[in-house]
């Protein structure tokens, strides 16, 4: 048992842990065919099955049922602020596994030359009662007594009177913002607390905009909007629910990483010998002083971004999203591309991070400037 | 394939009805849930339970207050008589109503007059004003107007009349009938006055017992409690104390305390729940604590004040109870799934430490009457000189606690250093010093290797830098068997102990006697020399001792050294491992890179003799380890202790304390108070720690009540502070005894006199003297114990008079107990120190200053014949106990008295006194009381003075205080005649 337990706590590590969960992702949702070889191969599409789905649970369940015995599991899992994570465990689970579902039915019928289930009504009308209203009604009904219940069962955990000279450890942000708050690890606060989640915004306040593909509108369909839905699941499944769980369960004290079944020491202590990208360029690979002059210190990061948002769109439209070049034109794709490349940033950071301890890519803390 | 016409709905309304339903009724479900959860709270059904019990003992009381009704005659007599006289009352029933109709038609002619004076009243003022008016107007009706306003006057005092008239047949009429009514009206109060306590029970039972209950009552009682309803006016609710005066701090700001505690703890005030169950039990101490007339009454303390914990909880787990040990811990978790409450910083104290809330208030006390654990924490820390490195408020300018170490070469051998520093208890099983080497953290070979090398170090430094001195030489040889005598009885043994057992047990007064040094082992410590010098006048040899000069004799001194030189420690004969220059390299080394680069240090270091190596490391060593902090050692003069300051420990977060690697179940700071107190260095177990980096705290070896009386000392050193009129020591009076109770302490004369209760510790010395060198039997000994004893100074202010008290603390030559063996010994005190002692003793005794002055008795012919003859055998023999001069009383000291020739010394007010009732000022003395305080006027013989006892008594003060101030007047053989 402890051999198992260290086993995962070792995994649990997010070096390990975020490849898998990417490569686990990339089998899911395949967007080459190399992957999408190896999906066919293990089946994966079985999981958009009812059985699919048991087994989907069946693992979950086991999951939670196998750690409750650990006693420092429990204690993080059951504390009743971390509740609203386990649920949103099984939600998304569930989520994701009924609208694939669907959309697995319909893509065999389309591939068999038919319709989608929900092609008819969705031309003609809309059903509104009580399909949406009297279900709406209901629902609400529902969530209000579970809310009651939840309130009776479990009351709300206050804490001691504030004290300035002792904050939390770790001080956590309420559960949403854990995704944005493991930003925090890698990027500056202005970029991690303010630039990303206004591109997230204008991100999706853009989506109609660029994304005008018809199909799949009003039913459920995976084949027919591979792109899109890869993306999304990207971004929402591994950078932001992957990152709540993350930030909830398996960070720790002084906000290091702690296994799901480890012991959360306030004194375990992890080397954090991090570097900037003009350092690794100046002093360790060319092995000189650093250049007085800001710019001229910088430029490797400078050009590297520039590069990065200047050259590699177009690179891409010749390259990889070339279709996707043609379909939505000039404008819209630079728009794409450069959302698309904001976001890829973060995963592009960890990386860096994890393998080269680079901190800043640009770092001006003269000027409170760092990327 | 024509498009497939859609359905009209996927759902079935039917079954989406039915879901409905069931949503709706869940919700309401959880709704009353919502309620449920509100209305039943835990505290209720304590309520509940109390009172029913409440009731049940009213019952009881009840029953009981009957049975005695039943029993008292006196009362059935007025039964009886009340009965009688209600029947004769029948017979005089029609002139009784015919008085009372009377009564009753004159009071409603006096009403309607009064009625109409006042409306007369209202109209004469409007009309005043009309005339006024019209008059300042010169208006032509004001002749008019004023002739009504006459007539109205007229009208006024004419009616006034009338209601004088009524009122006084109303008068008259009710006197009679007060009359007719007499004999019952008595009767009846006479009864009430009987069933009064019964009364009170009936009212209670009838409030709070739905069996006595009208019907009516009954129902309100039911329906006040149920749920919304119950926002009006319930049986049951919360029940608060606001506290003044004493504020919760709550980080940077502070608030109200409110307390409700006796939500649940109903029966806290209540001697009737003194062995009930708990949350019901009264407390344990209500003339102390809780009542009314207490000192500390709830209304004005409340509970957390002194328990700590959660005031504004309603629930067990949430208020914070803390248990006092693993049983009990056990027991709530189970009865109440107990945990500690997570986020709150002061949870409440265990039961068994619950004094340290007494020093929240009484910190300048030095002793806190009742609080014996908190005071032993305190007489611990102070005896152990915690403060030393520790910054306490408290202690702030106490002297430091060890010997000094500038002379040392003069006074002790580097083997005997050697040992002692390296274990001081394998020479002395008792001493304060405490243990650096040899912990847990140092005990590998490794770490005692090094360790050698320390202690050699610190010894060649000490040695290296003692100054001279030179103790003058024995010129007598001494005789131990004597010194051995003198020992005992001289005084020695008020603050130390001859004896190698340590002791078990110990307790504020054991630790009076290890005051100072326990004086074994010391013939292979120092000479005979330096002992004979330091005994003749310690201040020789270190200025700042609080060891007194007993004015020892050369002979005695010599005697006393020969006996001291005798007792050898096996220990110290033992080698001393030689200097290991490899190991004393890396110790300087570690220390050289501290402060200076690495090829620097090494350079140093290469650089560096042995001897220069040794007194590096020696230097930096006593900073290390702050010996310099409780040993005055020459260059530290100005270093800064070294530990953690404690004046706010008990406020202290558990999230700053280092737990380390030590498995402690809930961390609180009473357990790691424990565990650092008991083994110091325990928090580096399991930690790679450089030695440099080590714990340093070194070891006292505490037993387990000593560590709990410690700890509970530190959890009453908390920050927050009532406000200016809750502390106590905050009148300028209290202030002045709060500075002689720390002289009092810092100089141990509680070692051998009782003051204020507390002391005279060198009573079993005094007894085993009295059975070892006189050769009394146990029982002789007690009966003799208190005469051989060093006075208790019980009233001693209103007693002596304030100059002579401070010419005899500067100079205690005088001897008023001239049979005593044990001395005062001198102090040397300064000025300020024994003024504050005067004042102490005197603001004890409620004494007003400034002190009364001395006193010159004037006295006539006859009152100083009078004296003589009440003092001589044929009256009160004052000879017989009492040391006069020269001239010794007969029998055995148990019985005798202080000498009278040194009665000028005392307050004129005290001796009256004393003469008048002794037992009075000091319960217990073996003064006879002459003067009967039951029947004073007949009390002294009726020949003398005119038989005024008065007169008696200011004639034998003035005789004494005459004869004292110049003794050619007295010829003690003629008083005895």
């Amino acid at each position: 048992m402890e051999v198992i337990k260290n086993f995962i706590n070792m995994i649990a590590d997010p070096k390990i842990l975020f490849n898998i969960v990417v490569l686990g992702y990339l089998i899911v949702f395949p967007p080459f065919k190399f992957f999408q070889t190896i999906h066919d191969r293990l089946h994966v599409s079985f999981l958009w099955t009812k059985k699919g789905g048991i087994a989907i649970f069946s693992f979950l369940f086991f999951v939670f049922a196998f750690g409750l015995f650990d006693q420092n599991f429990r204690l993080i899992v059951l504390k009743p602020d971390n509740l609203p994570i386990v649920a949103l465990i099984f939600l998304v689970a569930f989520f994701l596994w009924l609208a694939m579902t669907q959309a697995a039915e319909n893509d065999a019928a389309i591939a068999a030359g038919g319709k989608p289930k929900e092609w008819a009504e969705s031309r003609e009308k809309v059903l509104v009662f009580p399909d949406l209203v009297y279900i709406e009604f209901i629902c609400l009904i529902a969530a209000a007594a579970l809310l009651a219940v939840w309130a009776i069962a479990l009351p709300a955990p206050l804490e001691g009177p504030a004290n300035p000279t002792v904050s939390p450890n770790p001080s956590k942000a309420p559960w949403y913002f854990l995704g944005l708050q493991e930003m925090l690890v890698y990027f500056d606060p202005w970029l991690a607390g303010v630039m990303f989640p206004t591109a997230i915004l204008v991100g999706f306040m853009c989506i109609p905009y660029v994304d005008r593909n018809r199909k799949g509108l009003g039913y459920y369909t995976y084949n027919e909007r591979r792109t899109a839905i890869n993306i999304f699941m990207f971004y929402w499944l591994v950078l932001w629910v992957f990152l709540i769980i993350v930030g909830t369960f398996l960070r720790g004290p002084n906000w290091n990483f702690f296994g799901p079944f480890e012991y959360w020491d306030h004194h375990k202590l992890i080397a954090l010998n991090n570097i900037n990208l003009a350092e690794l360029f100046w002093m360790i690979g060319l092995k000189q002083g650093m250049p007085t002059n800001i710019f001229l210190r910088e430029l490797p990061g400078f050009l590297i971004i520039g590069a990065y948002f200047g050259l590699l769109p177009a690179i891409l439209a010749k390259t990889v999203f070339k279709g996707l070049y043609e379909r939505m034109g000039t404008v819209r794709y630079s728009i794409f591309a450069v959302l698309f490349l904001l976001a890829l940033l973060l995963p592009i950071k960890m990386y860096l991070r994890w393998l080269f301890n680079i901190k800043y890519i640009i770092a001006i803390p003269e000027f409170f400037f760092n990327i | 394939m024509p498009p497939q016409l859609p359905p009209e709905s996927h759902y079935d309304p039917k079954k989406l009805g039915m879901i409905f339903a069931i949503v709706t009724i869940i919700l309401l479900l959880s709704l009353i849930g919502i309620f449920v959860k509100d209305y039943a709270r835990e505290w209720k059904g304590y309520q509940r339970d109390f009172r029913t019990q409440e009731v049940e003992k009213a019952r009881v009381k009840k029953d009981a207050e009957l049975k005695e009704l039943a029993k008292n005659e006196e009362y059935q007599g007025v039964l009886k008589d009340l009965e009688t006289a209600k029947k004769n009352q029948k017979a005089k029933e029609s002139s009784i109503q015919a008085v009372n109709r009377q009564i009753f038609a004159a009071e409603a002619v006096s009403k309607r007059h009064t009625q109409q004076i006042q409306f007369a009243k209202a109209e004469y003022d409007s009309l005043k004003y009309q005339y006024e008016s019209a008059a300042s107007h010169k208006s032509s009706n004001a002749p008019k107007l004023k002739e009504r306003l006459d007539k109205l006057s007229a009208k006024i005092e004419d009616l006034r009349l009338k209601v004088e008239n009524d009122n006084k047949l109303v008068k008259e009429k009710t006197a009679q009938l007060k009359d007719l009514e007499k004999d019952s009206k008595e009767l009846e109060k006479k009864r009430m006055a009987a069933t009064k306590k019964l009364e009170i029970l009936d009212r209670k039972l009838k409030r709070i017992d739905i069996a006595e209950m009208s019907a009516a009552n009954q129902f309100a009682d039911m329906v006040r409690d149920l749920p919304i309803i119950e926002l009006a006016n319930p049986n049951y609710k919360i029940r608060q104390i606001v506290v003044k005066d004493i504020p919760e701090d709550v980080n940077f700001m502070k608030i109200q305390r409110v307390d409700r505690c006796t939500t649940c703890h109903l029966g806290i005030d209540n001697p009737d729940f003194k062995s009930a169950a708990q949350p019901f039990r009264s407390h344990p101490n209500l003339e102390l604590f809780m009542d009314k007339n207490s000192p500390h009454p709830m209304q004005a303390f409340a509970c957390t004040t002194c328990h700590g914990g959660r005031g504004r909880a309603t629930d067990f787990i949430s208020a914070a109870h803390t248990p006092q040990n693993e049983e009990q811990k056990k027991e709530w978790q189970k009865k109440y799934h107990w945990e500690p409450l997570a986020h709150w910083e002061n949870p409440m104290l265990p039961a068994t430490m619950t004094q340290a809330g007494c020093f929240k208030c009484h910190s300048g006390q030095e002793v806190v009457k009742g609080a014996e654990k908190l005071n032993l924490g305190i007489a611990l820390i102070e005896r152990a000189g915690c403060y030393n490195c520790h910054v306490i408020d408290k202690f702030k300018d106490w002297p430091k606690s060890g010997p000094t170490l500038e002379y040392i070469a003069s006074k002790t051998t580097k083997e005997w250093a050697y040992h002692w520093i390296e274990n001081p208890r394998a020479i002395r099983p008792d001493t304060w010093m405490p243990q650096y080497f040899h912990q847990s953290n140092n005990s590998d070979p490794a770490s005692v290797k090094r360790s050698e090398q320390e202690i050699n170090s610190i010894v060649h430094f000490l040695f290296a830098n003692s100054k001279p001195f030179e103790a003058k030489p024995v010129a007598f040889t001494g005789d131990a068997v004597k010194g051995k005598e003198l020992v005992a009885s001289v005084g020695c043994m008020g603050c130390h102990k001859v004896d190698i057992k340590k002791e078990e047990n110990r307790d504020r007064n054991s630790l009076n006697r290890e005051f100072g040094p326990n004086l074994i082992g010391l013939g292979n410590k120092t000479s005979q020399a330096w002992l004979f010098d330091w005994l003749k006048d310690p201040k020789r040899y270190h200025p700042g001792t609080r060891m007194p000069n007993f004015r020892l004799s050369d002979q005695e001194a010599a005697d006393i050294a020969a006996y001291l030189i005798q007792d050898k420690s096996p220990v110290v004969d033992k080698p001393i491992p030689g200097i290991d220059e490899k190991v004393l390299d890396t110790i300087v080394s570690d220390f050289l890179q501290k402060s200076d680069t690495v090829a620097n240090a090494n350079d140093k270091l290469k650089s560096m003799k042995k001897d220069e190596k040794l007194l590096f490391a020696g230097q930096r060593l006593i900073r290390e380890y702050g010996c310099f902090s409780c040993h005055n050692i020459a260059g530290f003069e100005n270093e800064k202790p070294i530990g953690v300051e404690l004046t706010n420990e008990g406020s202290k977060s558990v999230d700053r304390l280092d737990f380390g690697f030590v498995h402690i179940d809930h961390h609180s700071k009473i357990a790691w108070f424990n565990q650092k107190l008991k083994d110091p260095r325990s928090f580096d177990h399991g930690k790679v720690v450089k030695p440099l980096d080590r714990l340093k705290m070194p070891n006292f070896y505490l037993s387990d009540q000593e560590t709990e009386a410690i700890a509970t000392a530190l959890m009453g050193f908390v920050k927050d502070r009532p406000n200016d009129n809750k502390l106590t020591g905050n009148s300028a009076k209290a202030k002045f005894i709060n500075d002689g109770q720390t002289i009092i302490r810092q100089f141990n004369c509680q070692g051998c006199h009782t003051i204020e209760g507390d002391g005279g510790s060198i009573q079993t010395s005094v007894n085993d003297w009295l059975m070892n060198f006189e050769g009394k039997t146990a029982d002789e000994a007690k009966a003799l114990l208190a005469a051989y004893s060093p006075p208790d100074l019980i009233s001693e202010g209103a007693k002596v008079q304030a100059q002579w008290l401070y010419e005899f603390i500067h100079n205690p030559e005088t001897k008023i107990r001239p049979w005593l063996k044990v001395r005062m010994p001198t102090y040397g005190l300064d000025n300020s120190r024994i003024n504050a002692l005067v004042k102490y003793f005197n603001y004890l005794d409620d004494e007003e200053f400034p002190f009364t002055e001395m006193y010159h008795p004037s006295m006539t012919k006859e009152e100083f014949k009078a004296a003589e003859h009440l003092m001589s055998a044929e009256a009160f023999d004052c000879a017989k106990c009492h040391v006069f001069g020269q001239s010794m009383p007969h029998g055995t000291p148990d019985s005798w008295g202080p000498d009278l020739m040194q009665a000028k010394r005392l307050k004129p007010e005290w001796v009256a006194e004393w003469i008048k009732n002794p037992p009075a000022i000091k319960p217990g003395t073996k003064m006879p009381t002459f003067f009967d305080p039951n029947d004073f006027d007949n009390a002294g013989p009726a020949d003398i003075l005119n038989g005024d006892e008065n007169l008696h008594i200011k004639a034998l003060r003035d005789y004494l205080m005459t004869i004292s101030a110049d003794p050619s007047q007295y010829n003690p053989h003629e008083a005895a005649k």
